[in-house]
């Protein structure tokens, strides 16, 4: 099977729903995301990456219980799969080869 | 702490539109981000918020909105149809008032509108429609304008060699029935001159015959389809046949036309050159006379006005400035029809006026009927708020009762409208009897769509109030049954009822006031006695075959009086200005009414002599006398007639007698001055005074001696006091369809108080029974139920009438001689219609007044 594409803000989301573990929801994303690149993000923007991930199979999801909070509305986590992890995987080791082929010389 | 809400609205939006799926997760996530903002700055939170929806609405979040409620919606619309006609059921006479009402009120409606439209398409047909006008002069008469559609001979003529905006231009003349033989065959049709252009002018489509040639030709014919079958019993091979015209004059058949249409305002069967016109009587070349109807088509761009200017003293240059009263000018053709009166040289209505007047009666009718089936069902939507209240608690959206209650209103619009064709079907006929029209119904794209679009305006109109108001209530407090009846409610049924009363008793009146007019016209003493006077059109010129059959017939028995002049009586036939006399101001244009007579004329009329004698045989020399009129006396300010010499024309001519001013015009107009003078030989109509009773035996006797003097000439005979008739055919249609129409109105306006009497009888069925054990007697209760009706009927009829007064008031001034408005004849309507109210509303309540207390106690 071929494996899926993934564009520069997908992967970063992607990092996140990884990072943050268990405890990755749609505004947790944005908030931590939101600190690392210290500019503002649009929610929409998380929800559209989060649901075409999904889509291809790169996370899964599960509703979480329901609290005072947010009016009663369900928090919808994320987790990455096995595919997920692989895909992230890839793009590292080919970023690090990449990287690693930069010949010293070039910075002085 | 209160939680802080995201915008409601905003919310709202996002329901609905995004997927069911992502919805909850969505939606959480940025409440919760609005809920944090909104610590620091809650505007700005709100703004955030609407724009993070906003960013939401894009094709990955938008749901489907296909699937979800087909299914549903066929089931609610068949279980709609089902309440629907379960209600029709179960309260039929609610259904009938409705289905009679409305369809009633749209079959009116649809009539009128069939009229309406085939009044306006009258001489709209015309190819060149936008182009055709038709040329008519101004006539300064004294101190007043006269308008007529005679203009000089030559008009046409010059019109079309002189002015480059005139593309063609035609004359016509001469518009009359004449005798056309083919061997033994002699037929009456109605014919006229006209000019080489006139088919290519008017779309009167030649079948045979090219449209440039066929009148070009002096001794030309063209006549219709019809009048060739009547004439050949064929149209094969007709043309370059020979017709013979009043059994003096041989016309070659150049063509052929197609019958000439219904809704063309010139109706004729044939058609000769006017150039044999102008050859056979040269006076009409003479600018100085006015005598053929003349019609121009303007090239595509021509400026009318402008042509206008140029021709308003085409009159004066051509006759070198001796005439200077006269200013022609150009109307367009097609309106001529519609807007042909003109008041002091302002055009001032005509038949337009009854066509609005008819639109307005159109809309009443429709307005009452449609006032009747919106107060029935708002009376009747009361009792089914426990159905709402029901259907609310179940589930039932806002937008479901809406949806069903003006589908049931509307589905009661359609089904009368069905009927209402069929009754349309049913009455066609009579309708078409009454107004002297061949209509029929045809639906054609805009028939279909305003019929359409009434009926779904009347459905939507009825169901409006259960269908907003009542969907609305808050389903608990329906069902505990504590409802506050709202007094707006009661208000505004009151008032329409009021509204839908005013509107009959304005008919009523009307009706009554054109019916008396009519009666007046008909039954007023007009100066001479029209009864038991026949007359017929003489043929040839010969003055001494006239005087001979005129002998012949005095010795019949039956004859009183026969004698021959050469005016009808009914109406304009020819006038002259050139009467002259000492002391006339020489910007007087007045135009004096030709009247040539015979001797004994007056008599056989029986006018009376103000002064002076009538023509007599005794005096050889009465040719050179004149008889004026009362009128024409008055105007020449004359104190003592009798022996004054006139100049007319170049001859003078001593004025021997006074006539008393009678009536030879419609009503609508005033007396004009008339100059009556012995002239055998210009006397085309033979009048004979029969015997009343015997006029049956004496026609059997006059017809073989007018044959035998007049050969191949049908005896085509009319009565004078029938003719005379035929001028308020207008009016006397008016009234017929008026009185129909305001019948009906009374009628739909009667049914919709009897069903509200009914409803209210009906609810209040309990109170009715206790007050009977309390010990209120019958009267007394249907005094109780009827005073609410009573008072609405007066508070109509002090509405009413005073409009009322002013409609007819505004009728009446435009007939010269009318009745005067009397006060009876407004109370008598407020009567009837109080009277009709009562009877209605006493149906019903003496019925309820007289229920057993027992039977509507008895179960709760």
């Amino acid at each position: 099977m071929k494996e899926p594409s993934i564009g520069e803000f997908e992967e970063l989301v992607l990092l996140m729903v990884a990072a943050l573990h268990d405890e990755a929801y749609g505004v947790s994303i944005l908030e931590n995301l939101e600190a690392k690149l210290s500019k503002k993000l649009n929610i929409s923007a998380i929800h559209v990456a989060l649901k075409r991930m999904e889509d291809k199979g790169l996370v899964n999801s599960r509703f979480g219980g329901i609290t005072q909070d947010r009016g009663g509305r369900r928090k919808k986590f994320y987790a990455i799969t096995a595919l997920g992890k692989r895909v992230l995987d890839q793009q590292y080791a080919l970023r690090t080869s990449i990287y690693q082929q930069i010949p010293k010389i070039s910075f002085g | 702490m209160k939680q802080p809400l995201p915008p409601h609205s905003v919310l709202r939006f996002l329901c609905w539109f995004c997927r069911e799926d992502y919805l909850e997760e969505i939606e959480g996530n940025m409440v919760e981000l609005f809920e944090q903002q909104y610590e620091h700055s809650p505007k700005k939170a709100q703004w955030q918020f609407f724009w993070n929806v906003l960013l939401h609405f894009r094709p990955a979040f938008i749901r489907s909105f296909k699937i979800q409620h087909t299914q549903n919606h066929r089931a609610m619309i068949r279980h709609n149809f089902l309440l629907t006609f379960r209600n029709f059921k179960r309260y039929k006479s609610t259904f009938l008032i409705n289905l009679i009402g409305l369809s009633s009120g749209l079959a009116c409606a649809l009539l009128i509108y069939l009229w309406v439209h085939d009044e306006l398409s009258v001489d709209k047909f015309h190819e060149h429609d936008a182009q055709l006008y038709q040329v008519m002069q101004h006539r300064v008469e004294n101190s007043e304008i006269v308008t007529s559609t005679w203009v000089p001979g030559l008009t046409a003529q010059t019109l079309e060699d002189e002015m480059p905006e005139v593309e063609n231009a035609v004359a016509s003349f001469g518009l009359d029935r004449y005798t056309l033989s083919v061997d033994d065959k002699d037929i009456q049709a109605t014919g006229q001159y006209a000019g080489g252009n006139f088919f290519k002018l008017f779309s009167f489509p030649l079948q045979q015959g090219d449209a440039s040639q066929v009148l070009a030709n002096r001794s030309a014919i063209v006549i219709s389809e019809t009048l060739a079958m009547n004439l050949f019993n064929t149209t094969e091979n007709v043309v370059g046949k020979t017709i013979e015209w009043q059994h003096e004059e041989q016309y070659q058949i150049t063509g052929i036309f197609a019958d000439v249409p219904q809704n063309s305002s010139m109706q004729f069967d044939f058609v000769l050159s006017f150039q044999i016109f102008l050859e056979d009587e040269g006076w009409a070349t003479r600018w100085q006379t006015s005598w053929p109807e003349t019609y121009v088509l303007l090239k595509p761009g021509a400026d009318v006005n402008l042509l206008n200017k140029k021709i308003a003293d085409l009159v004066k240059r051509k006759t070198n400035g001796e005439i200077t009263h006269r200013t022609l000018f150009a109307a367009p053709y097609s309106k001529t029809y519609l807007y042909g009166n003109y008041e002091n040289g302002q055009q001032a209505g005509g038949r337009i006026d009854y066509v609005r007047l008819f639109s307005v009666i159109a809309v009443f009718i429709l307005l009452i009927a449609c006032i009747n089936f919106m107060n029935l069902s708002t009376a009747k939507a009361s009792r089914r708020l426990k159905e709402v209240g029901i259907k609310k608690a179940v589930g039932a959206g806002r937008s479901s009762l809406v949806f069903q209650y003006f589908g049931e209103s509307t589905l009661m619009a359609m089904l009368s409208l069905i009927t209402a064709i069929v009754l349309v079907l049913l009455f066609l006929p009579q309708f078409n009897q009454i107004t002297g029209k061949q209509l029929y119904l045809y639906f054609d794209a805009s028939l279909v769509l305003s019929l359409l679009a009434i009926t779904l305006v009347t459905g939507i109109i009825a169901g409006s109030y259960p269908a907003l108001y009542l969907s609305a209530f808050n389903p608990v407090k329906v069902l505990k049954g504590a409802l506050n009846k709202s007094v707006g409610e009661l208000w505004a049924r009151k008032g329409l009822v009021v509204l839908q009363f005013t509107l009959s008793i304005i008919l009523i009146v009307s009706v009554f006031v054109v019916y008396k007019q009519i009666a007046f016209a008909q039954t007023k003493n007009l100066g001479y006695d029209k009864e038991n006077i026949l007359y017929v059109r003489r043929a040839g010129w010969e003055e001494d075959k006239l005087e001979t059959f005129l002998a012949e017939a005095r010795k019949l028995p039956g004859v009183l009086r026969a004698s021959s002049m050469g005016h009808d009586m009914t109406g304009h036939i020819a006038a002259s200005y050139g009467v002259q006399w000492p002391g006339k101001n020489p910007d007087d244009k007045t135009e004096f009414e030709m009247m040539p007579v015979n001797y004994d004329m007056l008599e056989l009329l029986g006018m009376e002599i103000a002064a002076g004698r009538t023509f007599s045989r005794a005096f050889s020399t009465d040719t050179a006398k004149v008889i004026f009129n009362e009128a024409a006396i008055e105007h020449m300010g004359f104190t003592d007639p009798i022996g004054k010499v006139i100049t007319w024309g170049d001859e003078a001519m001593e004025i021997i007698g006074v006539a008393k001013d009678f009536h030879f015009e419609s009503l609508h107009e005033k007396i004009k001055p008339i100059i009556f003078w012995l002239n055998p030989q210009n006397t085309w109509e033979i009048a004979v005074k029969i015997e009343a009773g015997k006029e049956q035996e004496t026609i059997n006797q006059l017809q073989p001696l007018f044959q035998t003097f007049y050969p191949g000439f049908p005896f085509d005979y009319q009565f004078l006091d029938q003719e005379y008739q035929a001028q308020y055919v207008a009016e006397q249609r008016v009234s017929t369809l008026s009185r129909y129409f305001a019948g009906i109105a009374i009628l739909i306006s009667c049914l919709g108080l009897f069903g509200l009497a009914a409803f209210t009888a009906e609810r209040r069925l309990k109170e009715i029974g206790i007050r009977k054990i309390l010990g209120a007697s019958d009267f007394g209760i249907v005094r109780l139920l009827s005073g609410d009706f009573t008072k609405m009927v007066l508070v109509a009829i002090v509405i009413a009438l005073p409009i009322s007064y002013f409609i007819a008031q505004w009728w009446l001034q435009d007939f010269a001689f009318h009745i005067d408005l009397r006060w009876w004849y407004f109370a008598g309507a407020g009567l009837l219609a109080l009277l009709i109210a009562w009877f209605t509303v006493g149906l019903q309540t003496v019925k309820a007044a007289r229920v057993n207390p027992v039977e509507c106690l008895k179960d709760e």
